[in-house]
């Protein structure tokens, strides 16, 4: 399974990463930045920078490399600010295709890069909570494209005076990050061919899980969602998924659950939600 | 159907049998449950295994047409057979069939909570179905096993009562008996009590506590995990509907473990989570399921506040 959970060390990013990072001042996402970009020029890839915090740290942790201009120069390092990026992943955004990303991705690999680093900060974003809602279903389509293993990468920082439901909602869309105690109560990432939800919802928490998994991508046919590294779930919880399952079925698809402890399918059984929407629990329960 | 219709105006009728002994038990029973057949009625009876094996038996080939509950299983904790009578009952309704039931709660062999916990269920079955559909509930005693106190309670909670003999009105009948029940205090816990407050925010907190208590008492995962979930629900009941905050009191009594939530809120209806939420509905799922998952779960409320204990057998 992919690298997932919290960390406070940043870890050495590995194929299909996807990481948040809430970063605390200027330095502490120096910090971030240039292990970062140590690291993807080591292997030979390209760095994309977004976002204006981003492209100022870069310049910053690139002096050691002879600079931003220098990186630019050999192909290493792209750069794009906030309102660029928002335009370029429009289609992304809205027609759930990976043109941009993977445009970027093939381009680097082209030119003879192994693969393509994004390092992004989209504090701006997350703090208005329409464009946050925005954000929060971009990351977790990029967060699929990135668990396809498209030789992509990357990095989200935001800032942690955005507060505490701001960096959750952000934070529960990738699979790993550096966040204060407690946040994200959940996350959702993809891993091959599943949608893995762990950490814990409850009745708190559930409607902010249905937002994700409402602009979760479906190709029509059947989802399996893993909960086998599911901490708790409660009842609202359970009805999150059941007409999660019920929507996946309006649009032609199927919710298969894998991992589901025995009390989950015994909720299932008790509150018969199998009236709200049609879900097939497979594999042993743990 | 005839017949039927002319029942109708007696609405439901629940009866307490007082019987001495299996001969006596059968009796009552075999001709009870014959008259329901007789009349093309559904008949379903809800006993203690050993006593439905005995009736089944002696019904012989009229056995196929009864439908049998284990009452140990679906009224382990008896705030659950309320729930169990009126989706029968509702099933026959939209059946166009009339339903008869036998259900001896308080059998031998209940913990002495449990049959507290009968008494009210009994008082509450009145309220359930006093102004519902018409149907025939008769509810066997056994004298010879039960505490005195335990039998003599059925006549207040039966407005019928009957031996094998006689089919009288009991005059210590009180309809409204569940009331003073459903708002007293539970006897205050003897042994020491771990104790904490919680409040909006305190959720995740409340249940680890929860868990880690279940776990140190002894309880296997299974337990662990479905008192943790307990503890969840009903602490954001208490945040939801009680008021905003609540307490958490843990303890040991000999032969359970106990955790209980208080609250300054007030439920007005007694039946919240005796029966199945429809599937649309605001609350009352967090109840119900407790009451279906645990053990025993014992729910008070006065507009002093509403206490839930939820005792877990050692």
């Amino acid at each position: 399974m992919r690298a997932h959970g919290q960390f406070s060390e940043l870890p050495e990013i590995g194929a299909t990463d996807h990481v948040c990072w809430v970063y605390a001042g200027e330095g502490d996402l120096d910090v971030a930045v240039g292990r970062f970009l140590d690291g993807a020029l080591s292997r030979g890839e390209r760095v994309l920078g977004v976002g204006e915090a981003v492209i100022e740290s870069l310049d910053r942790e690139s002096v050691r490399y002879g600079g931003s201009g220098a990186l630019a120069a050999r192909g290493a390092l792209e750069t794009l600010t906030l309102d660029e990026a928002y335009a370029a992943t429009e289609e992304f955004r809205h027609d759930r295709r990976s043109g941009f990303y993977d445009a970027a991705t093939h381009r680097a690999v082209t030119d003879g890069f192994t693969g393509l680093r994004v390092i992004a900060e989209a504090s701006l974003l997350a703090a208005d909570p329409d464009l946050r809602a925005e954000l929060v279903r971009w990351e977790h389509l990029a967060d699929d494209y990135i668990a396809q293993g498209s030789l992509i990468t990357a990095m989200c920082a935001y800032r942690s005076d955005l507060g505490l439901d701001a960096l959750s909602d952000v934070a529960s869309v990738h699979p790993l990050a550096r966040a204060p105690d407690g946040v994200p109560a959940f996350r959702v990432f993809f891993d091959e061919d599943r949608v893995v939800l762990t950490g814990s919802v409850d009745s708190f928490s559930a409607a902010q899980l249905e937002k994700v998994l409402a602009s979760s991508p479906t190709d029509g046919t059947s989802t399996l969602l893993d909960l086998g590294l599911l901490e708790f779930l409660d009842i609202a919880g359970c009805r999150v998924l059941a007409r999660w399952a019920r929507s996946l079925e309006d649009r032609g698809g199927r919710l298969d659950v894998t991992g589901a402890s025995r009390l989950v399918q015994r909720v299932w059984d008790v509150l018969a939600l199998q009236r709200l929407g049609s879900v097939r629990f497979v594999g042993v329960p743990a | 159907m005839t017949a039927l219709l002319g029942e109708s105006t007696l609405g439901f009728e629940h009866e307490a049998l007082f019987y001495r002994g299996e001969e006596d038990f059968l009796a009552g029973l075999l001709p009870f449950v014959r008259e329901g057949l007789e009349q093309d009625e559904v008949v379903v009876v809800a006993e203690p295994a050993h006593r439905l094996g005995l009736l089944h038996d002696a019904l012989g080939d009229d056995a196929a047409a009864v439908r049998f509950l284990d009452m140990a299983e679906i009224g382990a904790n008896p705030a659950r057979i309320i729930g169990v009578w009126a989706s029968a009952l509702q099933e026959q309704v939209d059946a166009g069939r009339a339903l008869r039931g036998v259900g001896e709660p308080a059998f031998h062999g209940r913990r002495e909570l449990e049959l507290v916990e009968c008494q009210l269920h009994e008082q509450l079955l009145n309220h359930a179905f006093g102004a519902g559909p018409s149907w025939r509930l008769l509810c066997p005693y056994d004298e010879l096993s039960l505490p005195r106190a335990v039998s003599q309670a059925a006549l207040h909670t039966h407005p019928i009562r009957t031996t094998t003999a006689d089919r009288l009105p009991s005059e210590a009948y009180a309809a409204h008996a569940w009331m003073e029940t459903f708002a007293a205090d539970l006897p205050k816990p003897t042994d020491a009590v771990l104790r904490g407050i919680y409040g909006p925010g305190d959720v995740p907190a409340t249940r680890r506590t929860v868990a880690q208590y279940a776990r140190s008492c002894g309880l296997p995962t299974e337990q662990v995990e479905i008192l943790e979930l307990a503890a969840s629900e009903l602490a954001t009941n208490s945040i939801r509907h009680g008021g905003g905050t609540g307490t958490l009191a843990m303890w040991i009594e000999p032969g359970a473990a106990v955790i209980e939530f208080s609250d300054s809120g007030h439920l007005t209806d007694p039946l919240t989570g005796r029966l199945a939420p429809a599937l649309d509905s605001v609350g009352g799922r967090g109840l119900y399921l407790v009451h279906q998952l645990c053990d025993l779960v014992q729910v008070r409320s006065s507009p002093r506040g509403t206490t839930v204990r939820v005792a877990t057998w050692l």
